[in-house]
């Protein structure tokens, strides 16, 4: 095998496993701070989700340069892909490990494109940049959490209008519990046809996943609650309610997941593979099964060894978040990512889950936010890009000069 | 560590509930010491009066806890000032029973009309029932947050607000009624005893009218 290739795996592995150290951490901390899921139940699912995401559902194609962000007809020597590949990958894994250390969520999708726009200003300067693409990238850090924020706020207030304003709060959340579920349903019916099943037509995903899958839990929902409401508390049965639904919302985040960031870490690979193996690799490259098997296993060590710490502190440390909260920061979050996705905006799950959390503490849903966190994982958003394309670039130079 | 467990701040309503306990606690045990007062079982009572000021110390002591966690960089529910001036209301019910326990242990019992000292037992009993609707109020209070701010749940809350303001009334008008008796049994009493009794008096009716205040920025937490 070529020596090569050989590192390339060995550091998409890596990756791999530091984007299930860090973002698979990050997307089951909700599910697990409202206490729906154990942290060990949350290893579990986010292990073989995740895996089964990019194994069954991850792209069988990928580009060579992820998101169109270098313009690839100008890099015409096959080691410059080979060596920024390696360089974008080492330094996005460097980058995440740092966050996670510091608990930071960042963006694994963003920690890539700097490390690939990184090695690309080295090799042909700034023109080879699509600044177009990029400037997407930097709108997403601003609008992902703000129209997150926006969403949750208002899913919250519309959740507690339609459940708790009214005189009979029980009754009403025998209605009304099943009616958001359901709802949750149709997004998660289409995001599986958009992110999982890479469908390109919003409104097929609505009509034949969404609204089918919606309706059908709507159902289940509502003969199961007027079989049997779980306490005459409102509060108290909501929640419990809620919490079952959260474990599936979660689980969903984490196929979701698997699917869609798998090709952050192997889509590099793919593309040193189609080297090694072709000569050349044109925009797309195919990848072969064996490839996402081993991005799949590399997320589900990742949260087995590292993040599942993570997880730990989460449910230990988080004791003021509710059920009703947890499924509005998910199910905003999820609706806000499928329709950027619809889009093609380069939006971060992350980032709309920090914007969903503010957003309904605006709507004064939470007791107490921290808003000195904020700050800081802003700035760690910020420097996401600019740092990895910085180690990336480094790399790059010292790689083309002994390579 | 990690940034979710940062982000989601403590709560402050469960420690206030915590300490709206306590604070029942010290009115409960202020009342059993006014009854031995009242009974003229002296041993009793300086026993009793002194865990009043035990209790009034776990009150502080949660008090300080809440503060230090309630830092500025908080977002929270409802605003941190009002939070705070709560808290500083509801201690003072705890305050104001510990200083009617210290005017029960200044002066030594001595022959008190029954009916003086009938008025203030009544003050020392629906004082309990102040800080039991304050208790009650911080906990519908969480609820009011829990529910979204839903109408009926305020609703609920002026309830008890009301019921707070009116307990505190009914005070007011045993403690007028008190000072009248004081000075009717001015011959049968000592300047020192007539003055003890209006300190008594006073304090106990403090309890409630702290109550009341607590009860005022509930109100303000509502309303923004």
């Amino acid at each position: 095998m070529d020596p090569w290739l050989l590192i390339t795996i060995l550091l998409g592995f890596a990756m791999a496993w530091a984007i299930g150290a860090n973002d698979a951490a990050n997307s089951m901390s909700t599910a697990v701070g409202a206490k729906a899921i154990t942290p060990k139940q949350a290893v579990v699912i986010a292990g073989v989700l995740e895996f089964t995401g990019a194994y069954f559902f991850g792209k069988s194609v990928t580009e060579t340069i992820r998101k169109g962000i270098l313009d690839p007809s100008r890099i015409t020597d096959p080691n410059v892909l080979i060596y920024g590949s390696i360089a974008a990958l080492l330094a996005a894994t460097i980058w995440l490990i740092i966050a996670t250390k510091f608990g930071l969520p960042v963006s694994t999708t963003h920690s890539i494109i700097g490390g690939i726009a990184g090695y690309g200003i080295v090799y042909a300067g700034t023109s080879i940049v699509n600044w177009g693409k990029m400037t997407q990238v930097v709108l997403s850090w601003i609008l992902s959490p703000i129209v997150g924020a926006i969403m949750a706020y208002l899913v919250f207030k519309a959740l507690t209008r339609s459940i708790f304003m009214s005189k009979n709060p029980v009754k009403n959340a025998r209605v009304w519990s099943p009616f958001w579920i359901g709802l949750a349903f149709v997004v998660i019916g289409t995001m599986f046809y958009i992110k999982v099943l890479h469908g390109k037509d919003l409104k097929a995903g609505v009509l034949f996943y969404g609204i089918p899958a919606g309706f059908l839990v709507f159902l289940i929902t509502y003969a199961l609650i007027r079989l049997r409401f779980p306490i005459n508390d409102p509060y108290i049965g909501v929640e419990s309610i809620f919490r079952r639904v959260q474990v599936i919302t979660s689980g969903y985040v984490a196929l979701a997941h698997g699917a869609n960031d798998v090709a952050n870490a192997i889509g590099p690979v793919a593309a040193v593979y189609a080297v090694a193996s072709m000569g050349m690799a044109g925009m797309k490259v195919p990848v072969p099964r064996w490839i996402l098997a081993l991005g799949g296993l590399g997320i589900a060590v990742g949260v087995a060894t590292y993040g599942y710490r993570v997880m730990e502190t989460v449910g230990k440390k988080i004791t003021e978040l509710t059920n009703t909260r947890g499924f509005t920061i998910d199910f905003s979050a999820a609706t806000v990512v499928l329709f950027a996705s619809w889009l093609g905006m380069p939006i971060s799950t992350t980032h709309t889950v920090v914007g969903a959390v503010v957003g309904v503490g605006l709507a004064r849903g939470i007791k107490a936010i921290n808003t000195s966190i904020l700050k800081d994982i802003v700035i760690s958003w910020f420097v996401t890009v600019p740092v990895a394309g910085l180690i990336s670039a480094v790399i790059f130079k010292v790689l083309m000069l002994v390579g | 560590m990690q940034v979710w467990t940062k982000l989601f701040a403590k709560s402050p309503f469960k420690p206030l509930i915590k300490h709206a306990e306590v604070v029942i606690q010290t009115v409960e045990t202020l009342e059993k010491a006014l009854q031995a007062w009242h009974d003229g079982n002296a041993e009793e009572m300086e026993r009793l009066a002194i865990e009043v000021d035990r209790l009034e110390d776990v009150a502080d002591r949660i008090k300080e806890e809440i503060r230090d966690s309630l830092s500025s960089k908080l977002m929270m529910a409802v605003s941190r000032e009002d939070v705070l001036i709560y808290l500083h209301m509801q201690d003072k019910v705890a305050d104001s029973a510990e200083d009617t326990a210290k005017w029960l242990l200044v002066k030594s019992p001595c022959e008190i009309p029954t009916e003086i000292k009938d008025v203030i037992l009544q003050m020392g009993t629906e004082s309990i029932k102040a800080a039991k609707l304050v208790y009650e109020a911080i906990v519908q209070m969480d609820r009011v947050i829990e529910s979204g701010f839903a109408e009926n749940e305020i609703a609920r809350e002026y309830e008890l607000i009301r019921a707070i303001e009116d307990v505190e009334s009914k005070i007011d008008g045993l403690d007028t009624k008190l000072m009248k008796l004081v000075f009717e049994n001015a011959d049968k009493l000592d300047w020192g005893t007539g003055f003890c009794i209006l300190n008594i008096a006073r304090t106990i009716s403090n309890i409630s009218d702290k109550a009341k205040d607590a009860a005022e920025r509930i109100r303000l937490m509502m309303n923004k």
